[in-house]
Parts: C-alpha cells; sequence; structure tokens
C-alpha cells in the first residue's frame, strides 16, 4: 500500500456499502499526508461522511484544511453545474430560469452529466497546478460511490461523451480518460471486510473495474478481528471441558472468580477463535480470488465511532509510525509527520 | 442467548416489549420493505422475514433491487428472473398453505413493461423502447430503478397472489428517493417545458411570459452546445412517441403511492450498531416519518454482548499476569472480556440515543452470528433471533 500512497496521484476508494470506505479513505490521506504529501480527500455523494470524520460537522465545496497536510472537499453536484455553467458563459441563463428548473433540464436532457461534473472536478483537483509545474496537490484521495455504482461513476464523462460528439464535453471526456487510465498516476483501491458476501462483492468489483480498464492497486480488508489468544486455541478447549487448572490459577491470584464466571469467560474467548478462525479463511478465500494483487488488514477498532480518533489509528496501521518519518528525500512542502503516528 | 432477555451484563439493553414487533407484522402486513444503509444485514432480514412468514403459512414473495444479487446468494440461488420463481431448497416448499417464491428486479425491463403496459399498440411501444433518450432515462434518472421496484411491487400486490412481499431496497440513501420518484417522473414526462426545449417557437402556450421564452430558446442553444445536436433530436423523438401515455401512467404512480401509505405496508428499518449505520437508521425514520410512511420496526444486528463477569481488581490481575500459563490466559480472557463489555455498553448507549429520536418505535436486536448467513438454515437462525 505505501507505493500507491507515495506514488499515485489519484487514489479512487470504493468498496462494498458498509465496509468503511469512507473512514479508510480518511485513513489514507492522513497516511499520506504523514509521508509528507499535500493531499485533497473528496467526497461526492452529498453524504458529509468525512466531515466528522475530521471533527467537523459539514464540509464545504470549497477546498479547505482539515488536518496537517491535508484538504477536505465535498464535491457538491449542484455547485459543480453552477461551476460548469459559468465557465461556459451561461450565468445569465441561470439567473433566468428557476435553478431547479435549469438543473432538471440539464440532467435530464443529459442523464450522467452529474456523475461527469462530479468526476471533472475531480480530475481538475488531481491535475491543477500551483504554478507552471508544480502540482496543487501531491494525491487526491477521493471516497468514491461504493462498487456497484463505481464503474458507471468513473465512466461517466465517456458515456456522455458517446452522446454528445462534439463540445466541451467530449474534450474533457478524453482528458478525464487519459487519468484514470493510466496505473501510473491512478490507484482504485476497494475496502472489504473479512465477511462473506463482502469478499464475494469485492471479487466481483475488482473483475467489474478491470474489465472497464480502470487500474486496480489494491485491497483494504478492514475491521480484521485481532487475534490475542493465539496458538491457544487448544489449551481453551481442553479448559472448556476441564476448567480446574484455571480455577486453580483464579484461587491462586485471589481473583474471585467462580466457575460460572470462569466457563463465560473461555466462551466468550472460544466464540472470538471461531470469528478469528473463519476471517482467516474467508481473507484467505479473497487473497486467492486477487490472484497476487496487494491486500493490507486493518484490525476492528471499538466499533465503528467515527471521529478523527479513529482516523489517526487507521493511518498508523496503514503507514506504521516508523515508517512515517522516514523519508526525508522529498524536497518541497515536505510536512511534520504528526499527523500520520499518534494512537486514537 | 437472545439480548431482548433482561439483564445482560452490558446493562440496560433495550428491550421492546412482549414478542417481536416483527412477528405481528410477518403475520398481518400486506408489504414489508426494508431499508437502511449497506453492508446491515438488510437483504438477510428481508429474506429471513419472508422466510418465516412463509413457514407461518403465508404465500410470501421477496423481491430484491441489488445489483449484487445477495438475496440470490442468501438464498441459494443462481439466478433471479424479473418474475417471481419459488425458492426450491431442503423444507421447501412448506407444508400447509404457506410458499416462497423470489425474484430480483430488473429495472430496465420492468420500465419496459410499463411502457408495453400504456402504449397505445405495439407500433408506439416499438418506437419508445429504441429511443435512446428513453433508454438513457430508464436507467440514470435519479430514483428511477426505486421507482420502478415499487411499480413491480405494486403490480405484484394487485396480482393478489401473495399475502405478503416483502422488499428489499438498494444500500444507499437513494433508496427512499422512489418516494420522489412518481412526481420526478411525472414531472419530467409532463415535460411541457421540455416541448418548449424543442420546438420553442411553436409550442409555447398563451401562458408563458415572454421572459421564459428567451430563455428557453437560449435553453436549447446551451443543451446543443453542451450534449451535441443529435441527443435533442433524440428527446424530441421521445417526447412525440410518449405523446398521450402521460395520463395512465400519472394515475399508476399515484397508485403505487398510496400503497405504500397504506396501514398494511410496513417499513423496516435494519442497521447495525455502528456510528455510521445508526445515523443513516435515523435519516431514514425521519425521512419515512415525513412522508407519513407506516414505519414498523428497526432491527439492529450484530449486537455484541457480554454475559456479567465479577470485576477482577488490578493487584489480582497482576498476579495473574505474573503466573503460569494458565495465569496468563486468564488475564488475557479478562482484557477479552473488558473490551467486549466495553464494546456492548457503547452498542447499547447508540441504539438508545437513536431510540430517543424516534418516539416509539420497536426495535429488535439481533446477536453477532457465528456464521454469515448464506443458506436457508442461517435465515432460519436469524428467523430465531428476529421473531423471538
Amino acid at each position: 500500500m505505501l507505493e500507491v500512497l507515495d506514488q499515485a496521484r489519484l487514489l479512487v476508494v470504493t468498496g462494498k456499502g458498509g465496509t468503511g470506505k469512507t473512514t479508510v479513505a480518511a485513513g489514507l490521506a492522513v497516511a499520506a499526508a504523514g509521508r509528507g504529501r499535500r493531499v485533497l480527500v473528496a467526497e461526492v455523494e452529498g453524504r458529509q461522511g468525512l466531515a466528522g470524520l475530521f471533527g467537523r460537522r459539514v464540509l464545504e465545496h470549497s477546498e479547505m484544511r482539515v488536518a496537517e497536510g491535508v484538504n477536505g472537499l465535498a464535491i457538491d453536484p449542484d455547485e459543480s453545474l453552477r461551476e460548469y455553467l459559468a465557465r461556459y458563459g451561461f450565468a445569465p441563463l441561470a439567473r433566468l430560469l428557476s435553478w431547479a428548473n435549469l438543473n432538471r433540464f440539464i440532467t435530464a436532457a443529459a442523464p450522467g452529466l452529474g456523475d461527469v461534473l462530479l468526476v471533472g472536478k475531480v480530475w481538475e483537483a488531481a491535475t491543477r497546478e500551483a504554478r507552471p509545474g508544480l502540482a496543487a496537490y501531491d494525491l487526491v484521495v477521493l471516497d468514491a460511490p461504493p462498487t456497484g455504482r463505481v464503474v458507471p461513476f468513473l465512466r461517466a464523462p465517456e458515456t456522455v461523451a458517446e452522446l454528445a460528439r462534439v463540445g466541451p464535453i467530449r474534450h474533457q471526456a478524453d482528458r478525464v480518460r487519459d487519468l484514470l487510465d493510466d496505473p501510473g498516476r491512478t490507484a482504485v483501491l476497494l475496502t472489504c471486510l473479512p465477511e462473506e458476501l463482502p469478499v464475494t462483492e469485492t471479487l466481483e468489483g475488482v473483475a467489474a473495474l478491470r474489465e472497464a480498464g480502470l487500474p486496480v492497486a489494491g485491497v483494504i480488508a478492514n475491521r480484521v478481528t485481532g487475534d490475542r489468544l493465539g496458538g491457544r486455541a487448544g489449551r481453551l478447549a481442553a479448559l472448556a471441558r476441564d476448567p480446574a487448572p484455571l480455577a486453580a490459577a483464579a484461587a491462586a491470584a485471589g481473583a474471585g472468580l467462580d466457575g460460572e464466571a470462569l466457563a463465560r469467560l473461555v466462551g466468550e474467548a472460544r466464540d472470538r477463535q471461531r470469528q478469528v478462525a473463519r476471517e482467516r479463511r474467508l481473507l484467505k478465500e479473497l487473497r486467492a480470488g486477487l490472484d497476487g494483487l496487494p491486500t493490507v488488514e486493518l484490525p476492528f477498532l471499538t466499533g465503528g465511532v467515527g471521529g478523527p480518533g479513529e482516523v489517526r489509528a487507521l493511518a498508523a496501521h496503514l503507514v506504521p509510525p516508523e515508517e512515517a518519518t522516514a523519508r526525508d528525500d522529498r524536497p518541497p512542502a515536505r510536512r511534520a509527520a504528526g499527523a500520520g503516528s499518534g494512537g486514537g | 442467548m437472545s439480548p431482548r432477555a433482561a439483564g445482560t451484563a452490558a446493562g440496560a439493553a433495550v428491550v421492546s416489549g412482549p414478542g417481536s414487533p416483527l412477528a405481528e407484522l410477518a403475520r398481518s402486513a400486506r408489504i414489508v420493505v426494508c431499508c437502511g444503509s449497506g453492508g446491515v444485514g438488510k437483504t438477510s432480514t428481508a429474506a429471513a422475514v419472508a422466510l418465516w412468514a412463509a413457514e407461518a403459512g403465508r404465500r410470501t414473495c421477496v423481491l430484491t433491487i441489488d445489483p449484487a444479487r445477495r438475496l440470490a446468494q442468501a438464498l441459494g440461488l443462481d439466478l433471479l428472473s424479473n418474475a417471481p420463481v419459488p425458492v426450491r431448497a431442503k423444507g421447501l416448499p412448506a407444508r400447509g398453505p404457506g410458499s416462497l417464491d423470489a425474484m430480483m428486479l430488473d429495472m430496465r425491463r420492468t420500465f419496459d413493461e410499463v411502457i408495453e403496459r400504456y402504449a397505445r399498440d405495439d407500433e408506439q411501444a416499438d418506437r419508445i423502447l429504441a429511443n435512446r433518450f428513453y433508454q438513457r432515462l430508464s436507467s440514470t434518472l435519479a430514483g428511477t430503478q426505486e421507482y420502478m421496484a415499487m411499480e413491480k411491487l405494486y403490480e405484484l400486490h394487485e396480482s393478489q397472489r401473495y399475502d405478503l412481499l416483502v422488499v428489499d431496497t438498494p444500500p444507499t440513501r437513494s433508496a427512499l428517493d422512489f418516494l420522489d420518484a412518481p412526481d420526478n417522473l411525472n414531472e419530467l414526462l409532463d415535460a411541457r417545458a421540455f416541448r418548449l426545449l424543442i420546438a420553442p417557437a411553436q409550442r409555447i402556450g398563451r401562458g408563458y411570459l415572454r421572459g421564459l421564452n428567451l430563455a428557453t430558446t437560449a435553453m436549447t442553444k446551451m443543451v446543443r452546445r453542451v450534449t451535441g445536436s443529435e441527443l435533442l433530436a433524440e428527446v424530441g423523438e421521445f417526447f412525440a412517441a410518449f405523446e398521450g401515455m402521460y395520463d395512465g401512467f400519472k394515475e399508476r404512480a399515484g397508485l403505487v403511492y398510496d400503497q405504500l401509505r397504506h396501514p398494511s405496508t410496513a417499513f423496516v428499518v435494519v442497521a447495525t450498531p455502528d456510528g455510521a449505520a445508526l445515523r443513516e437508521a435515523a435519516y431514514f425514520a425521519g425521512r419515512l416519518a415525513a412522508d407519513r410512511m407506516p414505519l414498523g420496526a428497526l432491527v439492529v444486528n450484530r449486537i455484541h454482548q457480554a454475559e456479567p463477569v465479577p470485576r477482577v481488581p488490578a493487584a489480582a490481575r497482576r498476579r495473574l499476569a505474573a503466573g503460569g500459563a494458565d495465569g496468563r490466559l486468564l488475564a488475557d480472557l479478562l482484557e477479552l472480556h473488558d473490551g467486549l463489555e466495553a464494546l456492548a455498553e457503547a452498542e447499547q448507549r447508540r441504539v438508545r440515543d437513536l431510540l430517543a429520536t424516534v418516539p416509539n418505535l420497536g426495535v429488535v436486536q439481533v446477536p453477532l452470528l457465528a456464521d454469515d448467513v448464506h443458506d436457508l438454515g442461517g435465515l432460519r437462525r436469524l428467523g430465531e433471533h428476529l421473531f423471538a
């Protein structure tokens, strides 16, 4: 995962709903900033999912600093349309008709135009130059629509361009495609959970993205249950049958645990072990299906409270703290590594 | 054990009163609509409710519009079609009068069927179906997919083939766009404005202001400039072909909407105790209340539970950790338990916070199950918790 964090210009984060796509996108942005890159993290679905992760109520349709080295942006379809119309000289028209009517006209006349504008905005940020030869951002992280919709979303410029063979849409579609299809600049990551249906859907999603010619760079297995009892499953099974040694240990330490309490503790631990074993099996299936595509595991963190602490913790898992400060070979605009560390 | 039983260690589990609120719905409702964000077990919940009702003797059909074919997996089916098919598996069809069918909605096919139903003749239907603008419209206009699911639901409801229909909505906020979709679609298809757009000079009626005339002329220019002129020609052909179909369409949309609001329909919001999923659940509940749709119950899947264990003082824990292998193991077990307890408490707090915002909502909590639900056995086990 480190390679794409350091090298990609655009990280597209998708995944089945409920797999922590938005939180992982925020974590990737903070991790990349911790490695000295100037990062923009953007969402496009109007959900305001990123705001809370950076301790804010809302993000705006304009870029604002949300963490050390990270700007945040909630791309708004309506605002994007306004900008688009203004750019092509239709501002007076927009004033003449009610906005709702105008919007309905355009989105119905060219379905998919909304996605075109959202993708266009992402493309603009990823290719913008602060001054000639210097990119405004080293990396744009896109919290993209979920797996089922991501291909039509990313390919919207192409789709609409098929209808509109002339004009600015066609022109922009070509440039967007150049960026999205370039594995040297763009990397698509999928979030997944160690559960049966998400694993299946991730494999389907990878196949669909590849078929569309989009550069899939890896899968992030999120919320993997920690295995602190590793290697002691046999002992637990023995203690479940005969708890006497555990009772003796408890008594010797003065722990005040009766047989019922000990049985519950052992039962909980064995449930956990079964969970761990099941996740292992599913992650193995995932890896087998991915056929060499990199996977990264992130731990289950206290049940998805969702806030800056969780984002920092995920970033720390994406880039272990000792590696966050290891890079000193980037001269321009290198930031302190502080944002990427910290426990959560 | 069920989290709905009293006195779990996590303390103050939210209890829904005697009997699951879902049992009443599955016995008496005609339509159950499951909504919620992705990955919360919505499809499994819908299928488990349908299976329970079928086994309780009702003729039941479960519909999904989810493109990932998850219901197909959950039901052990390879393929679902745009018509209900009997679920064939061990123990099914059920003994007695009950039965279980399943279908996956082919949204585009449903839209085509609607066009075929309201077209004057085959020629009109063919012209519309072949139109490129129609083809875009039928697959991309926001809420169309959701609305078509409701259209299919209504069609099955009208057929009276089933006592209960259970429908699984797509895993997004836009799942409830179908509440707006009849309006959006009607406005679009009514489309006086569109006719203006296509032929501004000829079609302007008495009531239109000169300003609008100018605006639409400019609009036409803009749309041509932005999209190319071929599209506009397609749009024109579409509306010409659609002439006369509008009234039937509008009436139908009204009937669908009325049925959704009818007391024999129940919406079930599905969530997990995860913060984001519960926020989405609150959004859905609020949205349904605003449209005065009948909200039936909240299902919270994958609840963590910790059973009560006496508190062990820190000194004893240190002695355990410093002791033999079993002592160290026990110290780890205690730590694991503490984590589980904290998680269970946090989850209950979040569920209570949500319920405080939605008065009188029955809630069913389902513990984290040991296995993924991917067959009828799994659905029955889930059903035991849903209907306990």
